[in-house]
């Protein structure tokens, strides 16, 4: 990847991301990530807690500085160049950054004059983004007294009060309901239509699916970056799931006849190219008893589990026989 | 800068005027000084009852603006507990406009705190004209200023609000009784006098005492001098705190948990 060098702005990706690498003490939280993102994508970064999902974000946002490597927005690097950064992105965090006590409108507007807005214009764009977001009720109302989908809407509206080229969401969502979220992502998901980037982290996989490309992130690393489809095609076939009176007792027998199985909620998973066809052997062979068992397309949450699962110890690759060599 | 500082202006000032029967509410203090107190000592001083209120008036007015500054500090505490910093960090305004625009907002604050006050120097016995008005008003909005900048200096550096009970009765006390607020300086024990030089609310009241009464007890060149220092000080000690806030002022740091 070049490094991005400043008159080449207008043509920089969204995000480029070189050998990032971020220290807590001796916690190493992010070690050497690479990245780049183009302008106009809807970006998600996934990965269980801890795995440094936060810190890289927190990074990109210009919230923490790295320890060593480069980070640049729009070709800006985000620590040299970090106001400038700032003013080109917005930015909906997970826990709210609303004055509760003040109005929809009040917040936007301050929100603008933050932002070095004159009055006039800071009150045209709140009115504008009130409008846009269809948030007529919570305009005039203190913001604790609407409902938790208009509350996030209203932090998505403060976020767009400059106009920005990129935006950054993390967990925006956590804890609406199905509808709500739904109906931010509506919103969210016209955004890229008018050229601008967004980068999000959610724990929703149904939320990840509306992104243009994944990145799973787990101890600090990519371990993988592709399209939600391309993904989920690297599973393969599809998942058996089994429930068995003795998970630990069937894991082994399992490993010991060439199969990779991950913990899956209170079973196993196993991927498998022709599920089908092998379940019924397994079913007869395997020396538990089998209290349940499912066979499913791969989902995004079999590709997290399988990847970061907490039943994969850490370098284990695709395990023995071979199978999901992807890893 | 500039716009910055007033953006932080229009949000604390918005904010505070939902809580505007603070105002009426910050009356109870000093009106409890000047009339129960002030009377009750008032027999017993050599002033006489009138006369020592009238002394006291100027006393009180630094008490409720020494104390309101301060409380208008504690939202920063607030704030930081609070998301909506956060989205106020991340905007393109250099730290040092977020120090000043709180140092004026508590001011500003403080300084109204104080205006409601003076429709009772009547009761009190003070009667002053055009000149004495405008040298009070001065006076007050110099006071105003110097308080704030000591409680954004302060609240800056806490993430907790549990300490400022312990503050409030450790140091704003002794500095409200250290100032001569309440009695005559010139009749104060010779250490008293010594202390009281070190002392910022004694210059303050000072100045507004010798606005109504005429009588000073620092040069006024003096107090104006040590106060401007006063603000200048801490509130780029402010700005440093808000600068250093940087890295830690960002997503969840407290929250941030690491598992391996």
């Amino acid at each position: 990847m070049p490094a991005v060098s400043p008159p080449s702005h207008a043509s920089a990706p969204a995000l480029a991301v070189r050998a990032l690498v971020k220290h807590y003490g001796k916690v190493e939280a992010l070690r050497g990530i690479d990245l780049q993102v183009n302008r106009g994508e809807m970006f998600a970064l996934l990965g269980p807690n801890g795995a440094g999902k936060t810190t890289l974000f927190s990074i990109l946002a210009t919230l923490r500085t790295p320890t060593s490597g480069t980070a640049a927005v729009l070709g800006r690097d985000v620590v040299t160049a970090r106001d400038e950064v700032r003013r080109l992105m917005g930015i909906v965090f997970q826990e709210p950054a609303i004055e509760r006590r003040l109005s929809g409108r009040d917040n936007l507007l301050l929100m603008g004059l933050f932002y070095g807005l004159p009055s006039a214009q800071a009150r045209r764009r709140a009115q504008e983004l009130l409008t846009e977001l269809g948030l007529a009720e919570a305009a005039d109302r203190p913001a604790e007294n609407i409902s938790g989908g208009q509350r996030r809407k209203l932090e998505l509206a403060r976020a767009l009060v400059t106009d920005p080229q990129i935006l950054f969401l993390d967990e925006a969502t956590l804890g609406l309901d199905v509808d709500a979220r739904r109906a931010f992502w509506g919103h969210v998901r016209t955004l890229p239509a008018s050229g601008r980037t967004v980068f999000f982290t959610t724990h929703y996989m149904e939320e990840a699916e509306v992104a243009d490309r994944i990145a799973l992130i787990d101890a600090g690393r990519i371990v993988a970056l592709d399209t939600p489809q391309a993904l989920k095609a690297r599973l393969g076939g599809g998942i058996i799931r089994l429930e068995t009176a003795d998970n630990a007792l069937a894991r082994k027998w399992l490993t010991e006849h060439g199969f990779a199985p991950a913990d899956s909620g209170r079973g196993l998973m196993l991927v498998q190219a022709d599920p089908a066809s092998v379940l019924p052997e397994l079913l007869r062979s395997l020396p538990v008893r089998v209290e349940r068992a499912e066979v499913t397309a791969p989902s995004l949450e079999d590709v997290f589990l399988k990847l970061t699962g907490r039943g994969l110890s850490a370098g284990n690759g695709g395990g023995p026989g071979g199978r999901g060599g992807w890893a | 800068m500039i716009r910055g500082i007033y953006a932080i202006v229009v949000l604390d000032l918005k904010r505070a005027w939902l809580d505007r029967t603070r105002l009426a509410a910050g009356l109870a203090q000093p009106l409890l000084y000047l009339f129960v107190l002030g009377a009750g000592l008032g027999g017993s001083s050599r002033l006489g009852g009138g006369q020592y209120q009238r002394f006291i008036f100027p006393g009180v007015l630094g008490l409720s603006l020494l104390f309101s500054a301060t409380f208008a500090a504690i939202v920063i505490v607030f704030d930081r507990q609070i998301g909506f910093f956060k989205a106020v960090l991340v905007a393109p305004l250099p730290r040092a406009a977020i120090a000043y625009g709180k140092i004026t907002s508590g001011a500003l604050q403080a300084f109204a705190q104080g205006l409601v006050i003076l429709p009772f120097a009547p009761l009190a016995g003070v009667r002053f004209g055009l000149t004495a008005a405008i040298l009070l008003l001065g006076g007050m909005l110099l006071s105003a200023f110097t308080f704030s900048a000591m409680g954004v200096a302060v609240a800056s550096r806490f993430t907790s609000t549990t300490v400022f009970p312990i503050i409030s009765n450790a140091v704003l006390l002794p500095m409200f009784f250290l100032s001569g607020a309440l009695y005559p300086l010139t009749s104060a024990p010779h250490w008293m006098q010594i202390a009281t030089h070190f002392d910022p609310v004694a210059y303050g009241v000072d100045l507004m005492r010798g606005a109504l009464l005429g009588q000073y007890f620092f040069p006024p060149l003096l107090s104006l001098a040590v106060m401007a220092g006063i603000i200048a000080c801490l509130a780029g000690a402010a700005v440093r705190v808000f600068n250093r806030g940087e890295d830690d002022s960002s997503l969840g740091a407290a929250k941030f948990t690491w598992r391996r």
